[in-house]
């Protein structure tokens, strides 16, 4: 649905679209708040010698948070791009 | 589903519904393209929080490329689907 389309419906029914936008936006972010901890902690945690991280551990699932979150929003873009149908780099 | 005028309740929940799957299917393929993505073109090792110019030209290509596949798996399963009723 274009922004033009969303425009052009009642606004009974532009009400349930953004209700239903942002329902899944939550829902979403919830999901990628749980993956992101499940993928830091399988790709930074080995050992279980003590209960609380060291600082190797800790430094690893920030950076790796942060690359994630860096990398997510480089997809959104080309993904926008992408669902515009314009040209995207080589 | 011709009909004169503004659509009935029942279209209108149809129409609704498709949105919602519609939608759902989309966050559904950037979820799968950004993890995919990022464990075809991230190392495990984080040096360091920023992506390198590698990662970020292979992760451009790799959304590329993904796209590209998404685009053929659903021309094939257009065309093999079963004809309706």
């Amino acid at each position: 649905m274009e922004a033009a389309d969303f425009e052009a419906l009642p606004e009974e029914d532009k009400h349930r679209m953004s209700t239903m936008i942002d329902h899944l936006q939550v829902r979403d972010s919830l999901k990628m708040y749980n993956s992101l901890v499940e993928r830091c902690f399988c790709h930074c945690v080995e050992s279980f010698r003590r209960k609380t991280l060291d600082k190797q551990e800790e430094t690893c699932v920030k950076r790796c948070a942060e690359k994630y979150l860096k990398h997510s929003m480089r997809v959104s873009m080309r993904f926008a791009e992408l669902n515009q149908g314009a040209p995207t780099p080589d | 589903m011709a009909s004169k005028g503004a659509p009935s309740a029942a279209d209108r929940e149809q129409i609704f519904g498709m949105a919602q799957q519609e939608m759902e299917y989309r966050v559904d393929l950037f979820n799968k393209l950004t993890q995919t993505c990022f464990d075809k073109c991230v190392e495990r090792k984080y040096k360091e929080a920023d992506l390198n110019v590698g990662e970020n030209s292979c992760i451009d290509r790799c959304v590329g490329k993904y796209w590209q596949v998404t685009g053929i798996v659903g021309q094939m399963l257009g065309s093999n689907r079963p004809p309706m009723g």
